[in-house]
């Protein structure tokens, strides 16, 4: 009797433990095969010149270097406005105003601003800051960005502050620190790994947009470091190449493709050690 | 200050006046809520100038509530508040006007569970020293040997004080917290079962300090142990169901006790 309980009890275990394998390496097959794409594709036509030379007219030959500059300065510039904003809110939400009602009503829109199509927050940007300027501008670009980057930060900034237990905090208290302080010095240093990687997180998820970007930025097939005109980036240039009829165009669009995925991969890896480092210290 | 006494419960006055005490703080009348349920009632207690004074009681029974009002670190809470007096340096702690930071400073507390901060050994007790004081590296550096070797921890660290304080063992991290209270130089020390997560030497050690540190400091103690109380203690003070039972001389308390709870509670019959 018992060992016929047995036997069903391994049974369920042996199916389950293959349906979850299963789903598990369905959903790395993807990844691979992403991965694998971006590779055999993008590899090809890596070379110095798509760091060094402008985005070509088909069949001229040229590479990405405005775009690369575009994707940074914009990027740089949304982390630089989306992270302060994002950090002190958060620092609000956790430590002064746990409480209050403030707090959990800015928590519930956050996660819908956290969720919200990428497009919508482009087209908002366009609305206000486009439309009323009269014309495209990379600063535009990097406002949109920034609406991203806040939610983003909002959220890992009071999840990481809420895990500090408080008994630290009491501790810090007790030693007759001021509240201010106490944040700094105690509450930071112990949520560092965390606030530092939702920031990480923050820029990968942004280096890809490209919908934000569309009615703000706009594209610019040539060399532009002024924030007041249209400027390019990479994930508009892959939209724009990929979709075109021109091989080297298209060719571009991978290795574009692949040098934002190296890129996000860098940053996931870097916020992982980041973490690790921190747990051994 | 000299303060008469106003408490309830049975006291035993011939032991107290015999030994000169002086009271360094007292409560009187205090009641604390969390929320509409009142945790402490109507209590009355001197605490007196270096002795060490135990809290005992079944759990919840109040002791740490009460602890927690003399450094007013319910304050961090919302919807927790205490009322009636407590008087310490003739001024009532309870009072909106305190000032929160300096009354910690000069009431410092070791809490149950080792707190250390995330920063090297030496910046953990070097940290509150500088809030309060402007010292010279080198005097800060006597500072942090000095309360290190109070608290008995100077030989174990002194090769890595720039290690992190979370890299010691729990007794360690225990002492660390005692050497960065001792070091800010409070007046009273509280210490809300400061040994329920250590191993016996670790616990036979902080009963050494605290035998050492009563000679400065008032000391003010919550014990789920009842020989630590027995051991470390010259007052004790017996808690239930948020009342104070019984105070009075440690020896008295646990030989002779007035209260048959009191009573019950020492000799295991409940709590």
């Amino acid at each position: 009797m018992r060992s016929a309980l047995y036997a069903r009890r391994r049974r369920r275990n042996a199916i389950a433990m293959t349906l979850s394998l299963g789903a598990t390496l369905i959903g790395l097959g993807w990844l691979v095969l992403i991965l694998g794409a971006l590779l055999w594709q993008g590899v090809n036509g890596l070379s110095l010149k798509v760091f060094t030379e402008m985005t070509p007219p088909p069949g001229a030959g040229g590479g990405l270097l405005n775009p690369i500059f575009g994707s940074l300065i914009m990027t740089t510039l949304a982390v630089l406005i989306g992270t302060p904003v994002g950090i002190l809110a958060g620092t609000y939400m956790a430590e002064y105003g746990r409480y209050a009602r403030t707090t959990s009503v800015v928590r519930f829109i956050n996660d819908i601003l956290l969720s919200a199509p990428s497009i919508i927050v482009g087209l908002f940007i366009y609305e206000v800051v486009v439309a009323q300027m009269g014309h495209f501008s990379a600063f535009a670009g990097a406002l949109a960005l920034a609406v991203i980057v806040i939610p983003v930060v909002i959220r890992t900034t009071e999840d990481m502050l809420l895990l500090v237990p408080n008994a630290l905090r009491e501790a810090a208290a007790a030693l007759g620190m001021p509240r201010a302080y106490i944040i700094r010095h105690v509450a930071y240093r112990a949520a560092k790994a965390g606030i530092v990687t939702g920031v990480l997180l923050a820029i990968a998820r942004i280096s890809g947009e490209t919908a934000p970007l569309l009615f703000t930025a706009l594209n610019n097939q040539f060399w532009s470091s002024n924030l007041n005109a249209p400027m390019a980036s990479l994930p508009a240039v892959i939209f724009q190449f990929a979709l075109s009829p021109y091989a080297d165009w298209q060719k571009l669009a991978w290795s574009g493709a692949l040098i934002i995925t190296l890129a996000v991969l860098t940053l996931s890896i870097a916020a992982r050690v980041v973490t690790r480092t921190r747990r051994q210290s | 200050m000299t303060v008469a006494m106003v408490s309830a419960p049975p006291v035993d006055r011939a032991a107290i006046d015999k030994a000169q005490l002086r009271e360094r703080i007292s409560i009187r009348k205090l009641d604390f809520y969390y929320g509409n349920s009142r945790a402490l009632k109507a209590i009355s207690l001197p605490l007196y100038d270096r002795r060490v004074t135990a809290f005992i009681g079944p759990s919840g029974c109040g002791k740490s509530t009460l602890l927690r009002v003399l450094n007013r670190m319910y304050d961090l809470y919302p919807n927790q508040r205490a009322e009636g007096e407590v008087l310490f340096d003739g001024g009532n702690i309870l009072s909106p006007k305190q000032d929160l930071n300096l009354l910690r400073a000069r009431i410092g507390m070791v809490f149950q569970k080792p707190t250390p901060f995330p920063m090297t050994i030496y910046d953990n007790i070097a940290f509150g020293i500088r809030l309060y004081e402007r010292l010279s590296k080198s005097e800060i550096d006597g500072r942090v040997e000095e309360s290190l070797r109070r608290a008995g921890l100077w030989n174990e660290v002194k090769d890595k004080l720039q290690a992190n304080g979370l890299s010691l063992s729990g007794g360690q991290q225990q002492r660390l917290c005692i050497a960065r209270t001792v070091a800010v130089r409070p007046e009273v020390i509280l210490l809300d079962e400061p040994c329920s997560a250590l191993d016996p030497i670790s616990t036979a050690k902080i009963e050494e300090l605290i035998e050492e540190l009563k000679l400065d400091y008032t000391i003010i103690i919550v014990t789920h142990n009842m020989q630590q109380a027995a051991r470390v203690s010259e007052f004790t003070a017996f808690m239930y169901l948020g009342e104070l039972i019984e105070f009075g001389d440690t020896q008295k308390i646990f030989t002779k006790p007035n209260d048959s709870r009191t009573q019950d509670y020492i000799t295991g019959r409940f709590g």
